[in-house]
């Protein structure tokens, strides 16, 4: 028989902690099973406790503004959800979580996780640890939206200056990015990523646009 | 054969910081008398960082906007 202690090991964000920790874990933490197509947490409701996934899959999934579902994550074995708000004053669920198939999981209360906290610094390091990593990868998810959307914007007003008449407009980077609401070291570089794609060539002081349909796949893609 | 164009400076805008002779990579921006100017023209790549460090907006590297084919028959 496994202890629980030891399934905790096999949880990402407690793997490096000492086995006097993971007992300490193994104290509060609570057992759950859930069947298939189980909600185990509703989006809105408080945040009471943190999840931890011992077996199964669950699927994290938000109600858009305009009602529609729309699924941000599957979670498997080691993974968590649900410990960002618990952190916060008032914290609420940020999303629905439903099981996908049978769901082993551990839940840890609030109350409990957060006096665990007071008294074992390492758990505190691998949580932050946990939030690093997290936000990396929220950074590089946020950049590369704005990336994309900047390159639809910029490849649609490249189209459009291109076709107004006989006379080129002269245009910084600045302007340009001013009219898009961007920054200007943004246009820059999606002018260069532009380039490396050969959709247009920098030309000491001209743009020139080289592929219209790669351009047009550009502002609808 | 397009002109060689280089970047515009306004010295009525400059306050002669020299952000513009300091940041250029090449070493084509000097400080003259009345304010910066491109010393070494053939040495501009028109990158546009000298633009890019303008606290003023005084030196600008515009950008025409051309269609490939029509660039061919200029
Ligand atoms: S465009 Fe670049 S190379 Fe030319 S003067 Fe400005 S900084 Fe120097
Ligand atoms: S950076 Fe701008 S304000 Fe400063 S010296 Fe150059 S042109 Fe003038």
């Amino acid at each position: 028989m496994i202890s629980k202690a030891d399934s905790l090991h096999a949880i990402s964000v407690f793997a490096q902690l000492p086995s006097a920790t993971l007992e300490d874990i193994a104290r509060v933490a609570v057992p759950r099973a859930y069947e298939t197509g189980q909600t185990i947490i509703f989006e809105g409701d408080p945040c009471t406790a943190a999840y931890f996934v011992a077996r199964g899959h669950a699927r994290v999934a938000r109600v858009s503004a305009g009602g529609r579902e729309q699924v941000l994550a599957r979670l498997g074995p080691g993974q968590s959800f649900n410990t960002v708000p618990l952190f916060q004053e008032d914290g609420v669920n940020r999303a629905t979580v439903r099981a996908v198939d049978e769901v082993r999981l551990y839940a840890i209360a609030k109350k409990d996780l957060i006096a665990l906290l007071r008294t074992n610094p390492k758990l505190g390091l691998a949580l932050l640890r946990d939030f690093a990593d997290r936000l990396d990868h929220l950074t590089d998810l946020v950049e590369d939206l704005s990336l994309r959307t900047v390159r639809g914007r910029l490849a649609r007003f490249l189209l459009e200056q291109a076709e107004t008449g006989a006379v080129s407009p002269r245009l910084t980077q600045a302007e340009i990015a001013a009219r898009l609401g961007t920054v200007r070291e943004m246009i820059g570089r999606t002018l260069g990523d532009l380039a490396d794609d050969n959709l247009i060539r920098m030309d000491r002081d001209r743009i020139v646009l080289l592929d219209r349909q790669g351009l047009e796949h550009e502002v609808h893609g | 054969m397009n002109d060689w164009v280089l970047p515009q400076i306004d010295l009525d805008r400059c306050d002669r910081c020299g952000l513009c002779v300091h940041h250029c990579p090449t070493q084509a921006v000097e400080m003259g008398g009345r304010g910066p100017f491109i010393a070494r023209s053939l040495d501009c790549t028109y990158c546009t960082d000298c633009e890019a460090m303008c606290p003023q907006v005084a030196i600008i590297c515009p950008f025409e906007i051309v269609w490939v084919e029509r660039e061919v028959s200029r």
